[in-house]
């Protein structure tokens, strides 16, 4: 899988790509807007990481133009300037994602594995959390490698869980996630399809904690131990 | 000396001094100009007297004159009329002829007198007035007198000069008061670009550089002083810019070797060293972006138009804290509104003052406690930890910046609240520091609600 990364520093360029290397992707490096325009016109990256401050002009350029020619590869914004201003007008320019730098490798890694695997987006065949596995493919739950029996709306949450593994997934997104926009919803669904999840999950002694943030949403972790 | 407020109050005061004075000054003027006139009717009328006397003189054959007076004249100089007077003096000062009883002449004789004279004197008690014209008739030189006695001066003039004070006199007055009036409605329309340029200018502030005050209404007289505003908005402007520019290279300078330093860390091979190194960048980082945050605050303007959902904001700030709360054995809550709270201003800002309190509290909870946040529809956000709480003491000291409780306490940098205050402020938000009742920190903000609906 190609990917793209736009960075005027070359000791940082030639640091990520050996991480992306090292994490399964080929990468090109460019470091100046015109020379990523052309490559971009011929051509297509799995996706694109794209610093904002380039010595020829402003990334949020090329980020435009991609988006005004409908071209829908995902792009990871990386800036340094974390400023308001930046982020907003970097998302309303059609930025999938943003990092501010400094950022870690791997959480650069696992948003670009999010993009990759949005809907559209090929990537990845499974989600692994501790003993949890989950077969997007075929959409099977897995706990030290045995398959498990979830009802079709108990995988659907826990597809949604694991695909934002580390990050809150809200009450209204899992709503929407299991029973789309049609019908009503009963105010304590989402909860009993999670508290069951849960119970399913640990009775089967997946070593994995849906944790519930009160008012926000749910949140999927590996299990924590605490030191006795 | 009076200080004027306004420049119209300034305008009418000076003006109605003015209008008073003058018109003391006109009447008096005009009085005067009167006065001369009708001592002028009077004179002229004296002198055709006198010269109508002399007609009258006829040389003798002795060389002596003689006084021929029709009756009609006769009448007139007759003493029990009163009124008028003559005498006829020659050049040695010896009264010819006289209408006066002991024959004297009405005004002393003076040789030296030029050829017609208006004189003023006393008989009697009476205030004699008259001219004296030098005149030669049959080659002797004589002085012929005539006079009026004033006290018995011509009733109609003396009644148009009663007249002109009674109704002439003050009409001077409300031609000056319209005039007043006139001037007044003249410079407030001069003045009301000023007024305009005044209601704009109450729209600049820290939130609104961009805005100049328009030039082309404005009088001459004040434009230098409205474009050295302008001036003075331009440097402040151009002085926003360079601290947002000077932020926006500093946080590159800054960012990218931090970026290339972790990652390097990242890919090392002792995982120990890497950790250690780790958690050094971390907070080396952090400092750095709360810096830049303060940096960046420093010149952040608002638009007083925007609004923003408070439990909006809220909720995308407890969904990004929660994980690293967990990660430390916090939980996180969202209690309060669930619908929409509509506040007035930047839903980003808002987000880092609340991520802000959010750290704090977290750093303070102690293991397995909530933090929670509260957002409540008058535009308060409370966030609550079961931490230590703050001392009355402590409660000023800990908006400062660098201010730190325990100095070698981790990950605190000493910054986050002072960012928050910072928040505050730009927001006119008021902050509430408090200690709960079954022990920990609560800290508020409360943002200017704006009554939007949708």
């Amino acid at each position: 899988m190609r990917l793209l990364v736009v960075e005027d520093n070359a000791v940082l360029s030639e640091l990520l790509a050996k991480g992306l290397h090292t994490a399964g992707y080929e990468t090109d490096l460019l470091a100046t807007a015109a020379e990523a325009r052309a490559a971009l016109m011929t051509t297509s990256y799995a996706a694109v990481i794209l610093d904002l401050g380039l010595p020829d002009g402003d990334g949020l350029s090329i980020l435009r133009e991609l988006r005004h020619h409908k071209d829908p590869t995902p792009v990871l914004v990386l800036t340094a300037r974390g400023g308001l201003q930046d982020r907003v007008s970097g998302l309303r320019s059609g930025a999938d994602d943003y990092l501010v730098k400094p950022f870690a490798l791997e959480e650069l890694v696992a948003r670009l594995e999010a993009q990759l695997r949005r809907p559209g987006q090929l990537l990845g065949s499974s989600l692994h959390i501790a003993n949890l596995e989950f077969d997007l493919r075929n959409r099977q739950a897995s706990i030290d490698d045995q398959p498990q029996v979830l009802s079709s709306r108990e995988t659907a949450v826990l597809e949604l869980l694991m695909r934002s593994k580390g990050r809150v997934v809200s009450k209204k997104q899992v709503e929407d996630h299991i029973f789309g926009l049609s019908g009503e919803v009963a105010s304590n669904a989402v909860e009993v399809y999670v508290h069951r999840l849960r119970k399913q999950l640990s009775d089967k002694g997946a070593k994995v904690q849906i944790h519930t943030i009160r008012g926000v949403g749910y949140l999927i972790a590996e299990e924590k131990r605490d030191p006795v | 000396m009076i200080r004027f407020k306004s420049i119209i109050s300034r305008i009418v005061i000076l003006h109605v001094i003015a209008v008073a004075i003058t018109s003391i000054l006109m009447s008096l003027a005009l009085s005067w100009l009167l006065n001369m006139a009708t001592n002028n009717i009077h004179s002229n009328a004296m002198e055709e007297q006198a010269l109508t006397l002399a007609q009258h003189l006829v040389p003798q054959a002795d060389g002596s004159l003689s006084l021929e007076l029709p009756p009609d004249l006769q009448g007139l100089y007759s003493q029990p009329y009163g009124r008028y007077a003559y005498a006829v003096v020659d050049d040695q000062g010896k009264t010819l002829f006289s209408s006066l009883k002991d024959q004297t002449p009405v005004f002393p004789a003076d040789p030296r007198a030029a050829t017609v004279q208006f004189l003023e004197t006393r008989k009697d008690g009476a205030a004699i007035n008259g001219a004296s014209i030098r005149q030669t008739v049959g080659g002797k030189t004589v002085w012929v007198q005539a006079a009026e006695d004033l006290a018995n001066r011509d009733v109609l003039i003396d009644d148009i000069v009663e007249d002109f004070f009674k109704h002439v006199g003050w009409i001077t007055l409300p031609i000056l008061l319209v005039l007043l009036v006139t001037d007044i409605a003249i410079f407030r329309r001069a003045l009301l670009p000023l007024r305009q340029a005044s209601e704009i200018a109450q729209q600049i502030g820290p939130a609104r550089t961009d805005i100049r005050l328009p030039l082309d209404e404005i009088p001459n007289e004040v434009r230098p002083l409205v474009s050295a505003i302008n001036q003075a908005l331009d440097r402040l402007d151009q002085g926003f810019r360079v601290q947002r520019e000077f932020t926006a290279d500093a946080a590159h300078e800054l960012r990218t070797p931090l970026s290339i330093l972790r990652t390097r860390v990242e890919t090392l091979d002792d995982p120990r060293v890497a950790k250690a190194l780790h958690l050094d960048i971390e907070a080396m980082s952090r400092v750095v972006g709360q810096l830049l945050d303060i940096a960046e605050l420093e010149a952040f303007t608002i638009d007083p138009s925007e609004v923003a959902d408070l439990q909006e904001a809220c909720a995308e700030v407890a969904e990004f804290i929660a994980p690293l709360a967990l990660e430390q054995g916090r939980e996180i809550a969202l209690l309060g509104a669930t619908a929409p709270v509509w506040v007035k201003g930047n839903a980003e800002m808002m987000k880092r003052a609340i991520r802000n309190l959010a750290e704090n509290a977290i750093r303070h909870a102690p293991k397995d406690t909530v933090v929670e946040f509260v957002v409540e529809e008058n535009g308060t956000v409370t966030v609550q930890d079961r931490g230590p709480g703050v001392s009355h003491e402590e409660r000023e000291l800990i908006f400062r910046r660098f201010w730190r409780r325990d100095r070698n306490q981790q990950g605190s940098t000493g910054l986050g609240l002072s960012i928050v205050q910072r928040i505050a402020e730009l927001h006119g938000a008021a902050i509430d520091v408090q200690n709960r009742v079954l022990g920990g920190a609560q800290f508020s903000l409360r943002f200017v609600t704006a009554g939007k609906t949708s």
